[in-house]
């Protein structure tokens, strides 16, 4: 069957399984994998995007959840050629150690930012919870967020 | 590793009179170095290359799996070239002899020996370099070279004005010859060792773009999923084929050494198909066991065999027999899996007697042999391409996941990737292995008089040597590869290092004793087993640490003190000690309802010492604080000995509150993060680090955050509770 979505602000009609999840939909078909397959069970949040604005777990959603919805992805949080503000940050404090799970961490912090701009500590800790890092980088993760809250400015423009 | 620069650095006139410089590691092929024409390229060495256009490539050779080497090692080279870190394009390292590790002569990232062995080697690689370049320079200009000096890429003319690009000056730098030892920079001149602090790979890993394993893609690509039999061993006696061929996607069912592939042209249909797979299982000889029967097992060989003696000093059972206490007890912990976020992966394609690989591997030398063991291609035929790696805790030295790749494609006339499930990522790990250690130490007046411990469980070099021993020598016909694998067990020690794996944390027992037997009853119950993050520390220095605790309260002293005072001829030790009580306020009133543990592990050369604060919360254990002291020697990159300290205590922790993988018939229990579960963001305690001062040869950071977090809640836990806990995972109400 076809199915539309739009994914970054670009829409797509695709012909492809209801029940194939988003995250092979976006890795494999529209050649997108900064968004990560961890788990396949919604428990590592690496595959976390934005789906009309709210966080899901991409590896559990059906694509057919998703038609004629707006997707975010990784590659889609920037505007054109300037980063999100939160992966800025996450380049100044050094956060990713291995890096995998990143996609899905700073895809869960936009969510959080975009809905509460000036969170405190415990709800930025509940809000990133459910996601893993298995190089356990969430102290960092926590001190960038705080940095975007506080709004400091990034200690380097990147080109 | 101490090795003398005159040692390695080999120089003299190529075949083209360019310069040829290269490393004389045993075996050396001879990359090709020296300056090309076309295309303006110098390569002084197996890692630089410098174009006309002043680009800088680093061939890094090992593998970035999140502990920094694509930052650290990089620093090193910059230093020297007189360039930026972030100027320099850092490039995974093709197979060749010049990378191999010279600590295992294999090509593998592991031991957290990569700075170590990097730190000689890579400072005189950018100094030979930069020397070429100033000497080139000089030439032109017709000045003295010794008054030129080098920076931000330039060569500068000794009157401070003039200055030439290194791009200018490939080609005349390629005609110089080096005689004699490079100086190396004095610590007091360095840029950027000891004070670079941002990651080169932070922003494509923040921006989706860092190539991993599993995002290689590849033109008209197909997807394949593999069945493997429930229990280790076991043996594909049939399968509904014919029936999963006929699915939507599904392109070939075929049955491999390690079970059954199912290839379809997308994974998703692959996964779907797999759901109708049915395969008759040969169990007969497949394990069998469970968790149990591994301990019983183990006792059983602890009884009937007292072990090999790794150490021996004094005469530990007279000291024993006469002591006025004598303290006895049994540690034991479970097997462990890695649970790397990115699951096993690999991409093979394989064209007209050849095969190329894409994958997340430490050990890709190892990855040629496991492509030639299936296919009937030599080990030279074999192309592996390196991506990103996420995570790799030891679990990727070993290349099942690459040998499955190659097999299903050597079938196929289009590439394929592999995926695992975080299901089967869980189930067919190779683990940490289950341990049991006996302890005995002796007390006279509160004074310790000897130590007996005896380690009881298998050693991971023969699950290793399979693929290394024949990757030791490649040119080796495949039908002696198992030969190899077989003399490389018999060789340990003499012709192949000794495999530490089970002992090490045990033998090194730093505290002074007169007595000591330190002893390894050997014995393999058959399950897979491979290194884990901190390998032998993270159950040795638990069973040592929680241990010393015990023998510290029986004395009734303080177990910071009993520990420090059997320090007086280690200093390294006592430093990290003091600092970290000092850090974790061992001194200081404890909050009401918490309590405080302290352990001291060397490991890697790396020396740590942890304090934990931690308490019981509505039944669960609830870790507060953890307090540590590193000295790991000269640091390269100070956030990133942080990071990894820190990032290793919250991988111990996850060990120590619920790591545990148990066999059932010799099924694994456990298969993903509901059953196998990782410490989340908000369990994660405050983490203070501290690092010693130092300009001693630089050791690894990857591992040693691991493995003294470990006791050192235990230890606070039996502080707090009274009752001790012998055996891991911890539990709230033991």
């Amino acid at each position: 069957m076809a199915l539309r979505l739009t994914v970054n602000g670009e829409t797509h009609s695709l012909d492809i399984e209801a029940d194939t999840p988003l995250l092979w939909v976006l890795r494999d078909e529209l050649g997108l994998p900064g968004t990560k397959f961890g788990c396949g069970a919604g428990l590592c949040g690496a595959c976390t995007v934005h789906l009309n604005g709210e966080p899901v777990r991409s590896c559990s959603t059906p694509v057919e959840m998703a038609e004629n919805g707006e997707v975010t992805t990784i590659e889609g949080l920037g505007s054109g050629d300037r980063l999100h503000a939160l992966q800025q940050a996450w380049i100044d404090h050094g956060v990713p150690q291995c890096g995998y799970c990143q996609s899905g961490q700073i895809m869960s912090a936009a969510h959080l930012l975009a809905t509460n701009p000036s969170p405190g500590r415990d709800e930025i800790v509940a809000a990133m919870t459910g996601n893993l890092c298995r190089c356990g980088t969430y102290s960092r993760i926590v001190a960038a967020v705080e940095s975007v809250v506080a709004g400091e400015k990034p200690a380097q423009e990147e080109a | 590793m101490a090795m003398n620069r005159r040692d390695f650095l080999k120089v003299g006139a190529g075949a083209s009179g360019s310069l040829m410089l290269s490393l004389s590691l045993p075996g050396c092929a001879g990359l090709p170095t020296g300056y090309e024409e076309e295309t303006g390229e110098w390569r002084p060495d197996a890692w630089l290359e410098i174009t006309r256009d002043d680009r800088i490539y680093f061939t890094l050779a090992r593998v970035e799996m999140g502990q920094g080497t694509y930052t650290g090692l990089t620093t090193l080279i910059a230093e020297e070239l007189d360039v930026a870190p972030e100027a320099i394009e850092p490039r995974f390292a093709p197979v060749a002899d010049e990378y191999k590790n010279p600590l295992y002569k294999l090509q593998l990232t592991g031991g957290s020996t990569s700075l170590a062995t990097s730190w000689e080697p890579l400072r005189t690689a950018g100094a030979s370099a930069r020397e070429m370049l100033i000497r080139a320079a000089a030439g032109v200009w017709r000045v003295d070279a010794a008054k030129c000096s080098a920076s931000e890429g330039r060569v500068i003319h000794p009157n401070g004005i003039d200055s030439m690009r290194y791009g200018q000056l490939v080609e005349l730098a390629s005609k110089e010859i080096l005689r004699g030892d490079v100086a190396l920079k004095p610590a007091a001149e360095w840029k950027y060792i000891g004070k670079q602090n941002r990651r080169l790979d932070a922003r494509a890993k923040s921006t989706g773009t860092a190539v991993y394993g599993i995002d290689v893609s590849l033109p008209d690509m197909v997807y394949a999923v593999i069945t493997r039999s429930p229990r280790y061993g076991g043996k594909v006696q049939s399968f509904n084929g014919e029936e999963v061929r006929a699915m939507t996607g599904v392109l070939e069912v075929m049955e491999i050494d390690r079970g059954v592939a199912i290839v379809a042209d997308k994974y998703w249909r692959a996964r779907k198909a797999q759901d109708a797979l049915k395969v008759q299982w040969d169990f007969s000889g497949a394990l069998g066991l469970s968790t149990p029967e591994v301990f019983e097992t183990y006792r059983k060989a602890a009884d009937e065999d007292a072990g090999e003696t790794e150490r021996s000093e004094g005469d530990t059972e007279s000291v024993l027999a006469n002591a006025d206490k004598v303290i006895e007890v049994e540690y034991s912990q479970p097997y462990l899996a890695h649970a790397t976020l990115e699951p096993m992966n690999a991409t093979a394609w394989y064209r007209k007697d050849h095969m190329e690989i894409w994958a997340p591997t430490q050990a890709p030398d190892l990855g040629r042999i496991a492509v030639a063991r299936v296919t009937d291609l030599a080990p030279d035929e074999v192309t592996i391409n390196t991506t990103f790696l996420g995570g790799g805790f030891g679990r990727r030295l070993t290349q099942d996941y690459i040998e499955e790749a190659a097999a299903v494609a050597f079938r196929m006339d289009r590439p394929v990737k592999v995926i695992w499930s975080r299901e089967e990522d869980t189930r067919h790990d190779l683990y940490r292995p289950a341990m049991l250690h006996r302890m005995r130490a002796g007390l006279n007046n509160g004074e310790l008089s000897g130590w007996d411990h005896q380690i009881v469980g298998p050693q991971i070099l023969n699950w290793y040597v399979r693929n290394a021993g024949p990757a030791q020598f490649p040119w080796t016909p495949k039908f002696l590869y198992d030969t190899l694998g077989k003399v490389g067990v018999w060789a340990e020690g003499i012709a192949t290092p000794k495999d530490i794996s089970a002992i090490e944390g045990a033998i090194d027992y730093p505290y002074q004793v007169a007595n000591i037997d330190i002893r390894h009853t050997h014995i393999d119950p058959g399950v897979p087993i491979t290194w884990w993050r901190s390998v032998g520390y993270s159950h040795n220095g638990f069973a040592v640490e929680t241990f010393m605790d015990e023998l510290a309260h029986e004395a009734g002293q303080d177990p910071y003190r009993f520990r420090r005072r059997l320090l007086e001829n280690e200093p390294r030790h006592r430093e990290v000690l003091d600092r970290a009580a000092r850090l974790g306020g061992w001194d200081t009133p404890v909050p009401e309802g918490r309590a405080r543990g302290i352990a001291l592990i060397r490991s890697f050369g790396t020396f740590v010492a942890q304090v934990v604060e931690a308490g019981v919360e509505n039944g669960s254990i609830r870790v507060y604080k953890v307090a540590a002291a590193v000295d790991c020697g000269q640091v390269v990159n100070p956030a990133i000995v942080v990071d990894q300290i820190e990032g290793g205590i919250l991988f111990g922790l996850t060990a120590a509150l619920y790591g545990e993988i148990t066999l059932e018939q010799g099924e694994v229990q456990q298969s993903n993060f509901h059953d196998y579960p990782l410490m989340r963001q908000y369990e994660r305690p405050e983490v203070e680090v501290e690092i010693v001062d130092s300009t001693e040869t630089p050791t690894g950071v990857g591992e040693p955050g691991v493995p003294p977090v470990i006791p050192a809640l235990g230890n606070a836990l039996f502080a707090l509770t009274g009752k001790r806990q012998r055996t891991l995972p911890l539990k709230a109400d033991a």
